[in-house]
């Protein structure tokens, strides 16, 4: 029980977001910005500004809150906290990385691919095999 | 007959596992295809804000100008667990009312029934998801006596909402950034449907494989 992934059925959630400014600007343009009572968003403009630490705060609070149920990364933030991003397996909130406009995506860093990336190593498979 | 009967069963143990690869593989291929369908999405609406911020003037879309007072998004999504803990089901819920959002339900999900019609001539790898969803809300829709005219006006109230945090006076370019990020919107609710179903299909592959060590 003390396990048990956070569940929201059916009820309203949030997408948050971590990402640079263009991008949480489109997007807040679509609607998705929330501001609670406390001042507290649902996204973080990553800018030079900004450490890895508190990129690390944002994503662990995001990923524990049970209003959100997405959690947009852009690839390049999402590899200063590689380590955080790769060891987080829960279904909800689900962990997407996007590009970003300096930044194309690469699949070769993408967490759920990486994690799939398994079943195509052939030295893998065929160890188990024997 | 006994080695008939374990034939018969050693033959559907195999297909279940070719199906389980089959599903994993599919959902690989989708994945892939969605998330370069998103890259396209925010590129073109990362173009557009450029162009309204050339145009409008770059202090006038700044993130300095986001409003951060207290209000609710107005474009949710809802999490479907009904089925399976490890595989939930997300749907997008556009422009429901910022103000109050116990009203959002069934006008919102109706205007997000008319575009994914709307956009049902283009061939897209998975929609499956939102619009078995759409349909319910339809009816619902129906039952509240809701009509296609009044969804439109909270949508578009609720897109002007969004539009005004840059001023009462927008740029066309900026409106045109508004719809492609609202369309990279609909395709990360895919992708993320997806992959839960890729991540729930690898890890029946990977079961199986340990099973037959």
């Amino acid at each position: 029980m003390a396990n048990k992934p956070q569940i929201r059925t059916n009820n309203s959630a949030l997408i948050a977001m971590i990402a640079d400014e263009d991008t949480i600007t489109g997007f807040l343009l679509a609607g998705v910005g929330n501001v609670d009572l406390r001042r507290k968003t649902n996204y973080l403009i990553v800018d030079s500004k900004i450490t890895v630490k508190q990129i690390e705060d944002a994503f662990k609070e995001f990923t524990s809150r049970d209003d959100i149920a997405i959690v947009l990364i852009s690839q390049y933030v999402a590899n200063m906290i590689r380590f955080l991003v790769d060891s987080y397996h829960k279904p909800i909130p689900a962990i997407l990385e996007i590009p970003s406009k300096d930044h194309p995506y690469d699949a070769a860093h993408d967490s759920v691919l990486s994690r799939v990336k398994y079943l195509f190593n052939t030295e893998s498979v065929a160890s188990d095999r024997r | 007959m006994r080695s008939s009967e374990n034939g018969i069963e050693s033959s559907k143990e195999i297909s279940q596992s070719e199906e389980n690869v089959i599903n994993f593989l599919d959902s690989m291929d989708t994945y892939l295809i969605l998330v370069d369908s998103l890259s396209s999405a925010l590129r073109q609406g990362w173009f557009e804000l450029a162009s309204a911020r050339q145009s409008m003037g770059a202090s006038r879309v700044n993130s300095s100008l986001f409003d951060l007072k207290s209000h609710h998004a107005s474009t949710t999504f809802q999490v479907d667990e009904h089925e399976d803990i490890e595989l939930p089901h997300f749907t997008l819920c556009k422009w429901a009312s910022s103000d109050d959002p116990e009203k959002y339900s069934e006008e919102a999900k109706f205007e997000e029934d008319e575009l994914l019609r709307n956009k049902s001539d283009s061939p897209r790898p998975q929609q499956r998801g939102a619009t078995s969803h759409c349909s319910e809300y339809q009816e619902r829709s129906a039952e509240i006596g809701g009509s296609p005219v009044k969804v439109d006006n909270q949508a578009e109230k609720e897109r002007f909402k969004s539009l005004s945090m840059f001023g009462a006076l927008v740029s066309p370019k900026l409106r045109a950034t508004q719809s492609s990020f609202e369309k990279a919107l609909e395709i990360v609710v895919e992708i993320s449907n997806v992959r839960s179903s890729l991540l729930r299909s690898y890890d029946q592959v990977h079961e199986e494989l340990k099973n037959t060590k």
